[in-house]
């Protein structure tokens, strides 16, 4: 879960990690209001769960409240990488005299906590890793390890902070890893950390990122207003729709519906009807162990997309059971019914009990199925793929 | 001989009293596998299947001589009931659960490695010794015993690997459901060391997907071993910065792309796979 920068200032502060005084306003009228009681320039940043949005002109600088309205209207209406910008954030602007980086991050392939720091701040720490190795340094740490004050001198030292600053950026670092051990966190930054004109260190941007996972345990973060939130750009209709449902979903550019079991074959199913000269209209996922309802749910999204033309459907039935897979899909037939044609292949755990319910359904009400073409385990599912491919093919008329 | 398991192995169920737990309890032992007991703190005394139940897993490993244990539990219970077992003594344990916070994967890793366990997981579907062991949740019906090994990111992908091989002839020795959460209790170079090791293994299907290093981190191992490998990355056409149902699997700048991940696993040796069917016919050309 990305935190905003406001939210994310606010835990440095807790953290007694240095931050300007700040304000968060949602309308241009209310930076208007903030900026006519601060006194010097003032920088206005968009809050955006999106990296590059200096590049893409979202950040501010303004003399005066009514340079800073103006500004923040024109903030307000941007969209920024695909994120819709609804709050600015207003702080004094800075006078900078060097910038530096300060992040702690996971080492996945290792199982290490990393703590990175380097004397080139404010610039894209990826881009400095690779072009400039030796100019990042860092410290690695196991879960259950204490980082020492003497590491995150040294750490301090390396990156070049004053010498009357080091004790005290030392313990920056220190609290940085420390918001990182306590609140599950994927990812904290203070990017730039910045040496002002008067001595004194700020974190001038700051990026926090925690685990979704581990979001229970700290209730707190909801006292804070800080809640678990759709991350991935502006939503679909259809995607919010999903959203809603508690179904991953996605919409692609194709006319085949994706109707899989898991995320793993969800994400290769996608790539077989490329390989097949198809394209899918949506990635969806069903989750592990669903109920018939969601099931059902899921063919309704894809009956009610008019880009889709037809469905491959199919079910390995592991910790999801064939039996309620049958159910939510006669549970849709019956309800919703289906009005495209849909090919699918259903076999794994309890198939024979789905397939005994599919068949007296039929038996009860054969017009329901006459759009579907069903298969057990015989057919590989590549042909299952074909034929989506197929069907839809037929469907456009070609 | 297989990896991880077999028909010796002494299984316990961690959360044996639970829905799922009941469920795939009965079904593990419906496979054959040897499941000796299980724990639910409070419950001790109970019997599942006819198995005892114990309130702690120091008891069930006294009674039982339980080596594997199987997690059955929330997510969030996952951290204490792992390093629980490794405390204990049990040598492999396969998590099932998904979203497993992860500083607690660090932490049940960080136990691991010092007591020389094995964990699998979370967010696995188990692991599989064909004819012999069934550890979670995979389906029978899509496995038999035989010499190729598989491991893979996703459930659902292994049963598909694993009914192709079934159909195809060359059956599985073993399989390894190495989980879809972000932060794993084994490696894909791990396993895949073990498949080496393995007589009886003669080729092994690998299966990741995009996002995370894990794939990546295999290289050198794939580089070292006799054992063909076969790769297969899901994903090849996913849309970047999307996350795709596991949390893993997202693709993060231009880290974790599925051709990337695709093409430095085939400069290690690796024989890339398209498709499920592409895997027996790579195997017939490696005479495999």
């Amino acid at each position: 879960m990305r935190l905003y920068e406001f939210e994310s200032k606010q835990l440095f502060e807790n953290f007694k990690i240095p931050v300007s005084k700040r304000f968060i306003a949602k309308t241009s009228d209310e930076v208007y209001g903030f900026v006519e009681n601060m006194a010097g320039s003032v920088v206005l940043k968009s809050q955006v769960l999106t990296g590059g949005r200096g590049k893409a002109g979202g950040i501010k600088f303004a003399d005066g409240a009514n340079e800073a309205r103006t500004k923040a209207r024109e903030l307000l209406q941007m969209k920024i990488n695909g994120y819709a910008v609804n709050s600015v954030l207003i702080e004094l602007k800075l006078t900078v005299k060097k910038e530096y980086y300060v992040g702690v991050t996971l080492d996945r392939a290792n199982y290490k906590i990393v703590i990175i720091a380097s004397g080139e701040g404010g610039v894209d720490i990826e881009k400095t890793a690779v072009d400039h190795p030796e100019k990042i340094f860092k410290k690695s740490l196991s879960i259950k390890e204490n980082l020492y004050s003497f590491d995150a001198l040294l750490l301090a030292k390396k990156i070049g902070i004053p010498q009357p600053l080091l004790k005290e950026s030392a313990y920056i670092i220190i609290n940085l890893f420390e918001l990182f051990k306590n609140y599950d966190a994927k990812l904290v930054e203070i990017n730039p950390l910045v040496l002002t004109n008067d001595d004194k260190l700020i974190a001038a941007d700051s990026r926090v990122s925690l685990d979704d996972d581990a979001v229970f345990r700290h209730v707190d973060l909801k006292e804070m207003g800080i809640e678990t939130r759709h991350e991935e750009g502006e939503m679909t209709p259809r995607e919010r729709q999903a959203y809603e449902w508690g179904i991953p979903y996605l919409d692609l550019d194709g006319d085949i519906g994706m109707f899989p079991g898991g995320a793993g074959f969800g994400i290769m199913g996608n790539d077989f009807i490329h390989y097949f000269g198809g394209k899918p209209a949506n990635f969806m996922d069903s989750g592990g162990g669903p109920a018939p309802e969601r099931i059902a749910k899921m063919l309704v999204l894809l009956d009610e997309n008019p880009n889709v033309k037809a469905i491959f459907g199919a079910r390995f039935g592991g910790i999801s059971r064939c039996d309620d897979f049958a159910k939510g899909v006669i549970m849709f037939l019956k309800e919703h019914g289906l009005s495209k044609p849909m090919v699918m292949r259903m076999t794994g755990n309890m198939w024979q009990e789905g397939v005994r319910m599919f068949e007296e359904a039929k038996k009860e009400n054969p017009e329901l199925f006459e759009h579907i073409e069903f298969h057990g385990i015989e057919t590989p599912i590549e042909e299952i793929a074909k034929r989506a491919v197929e069907l839809a093919k037929e469907e456009r008329g070609q | 001989m297989a990896i991880l398991c077999d028909k010796n192995s002494k299984v316990m169920v961690q959360g044996i009293t639970g829905g799922a737990g009941k469920f795939h309890t009965e079904r593990m032992l419906a496979y054959g596998t040897n499941i000796v007991g299980g724990t639910s703190p409070g419950k001790g005394g109970q019997t599942v299947s006819g198995k005892p139940v114990f309130d702690t897993v120091v008891e069930c490993v006294e009674a039982t001589q339980a080596d594997v244990s199987v997690i059955f539990l929330p997510a969030r219970f996952v951290k204490e009931a792992a390093i629980e077992a490794i405390r204990a003594g049990i040598k492999f344990i396969v998590a099932i659960p998904e979203h497993i916070p992860i500083h607690d994967m660090l932490y049940v890793r960080e136990e691991a490695v010092k007591a020389k366990a094995t964990v699998i997981g979370g967010n696995t579907a188990g692991v599989m010794t064909p004819g012999e062991a069934n550890l979670g949740i995979m389906p029978d019906i899509a496995f038999a015993p035989g010499r190729v090994g598989t491991v893979s990111r996703s459930g659902s992908i292994t049963y598909y690997v694993a009914d192709t091989l079934t159909r195809t002839g060359f059956g599985e020795s073993t399989c390894v459901g190495l989980g879809g959460d972000p932060v794993l209790g084994s490696t894909f170079d791990e396993i895949l060391w073990k498949f080496e090791e393995d007589e009886k293994t003669k080729a092994v299907v690998m299966c990741g997907e995009i996002g995370g290093v894990y794939e990546e981190c295999a290289t050198e191992t794939i580089r070292k071993m006799k054992t063909p490998v076969l790769a297969m990355i899901g994903g090849i056409y996913a849309p970047p910065g999307k996350r795709m149902g596991h949390a893993g699997a997202i693709v993060e700048g231009k880290m974790g792309t599925a051709k990337e991940k695709l093409d430095i696993l085939a400069a290690a040796g690796a024989h890339p796979c398209r498709t499920f069917l592409d895997i027996p016919e790579t195997l017939k050309k490696l005479g495999v």
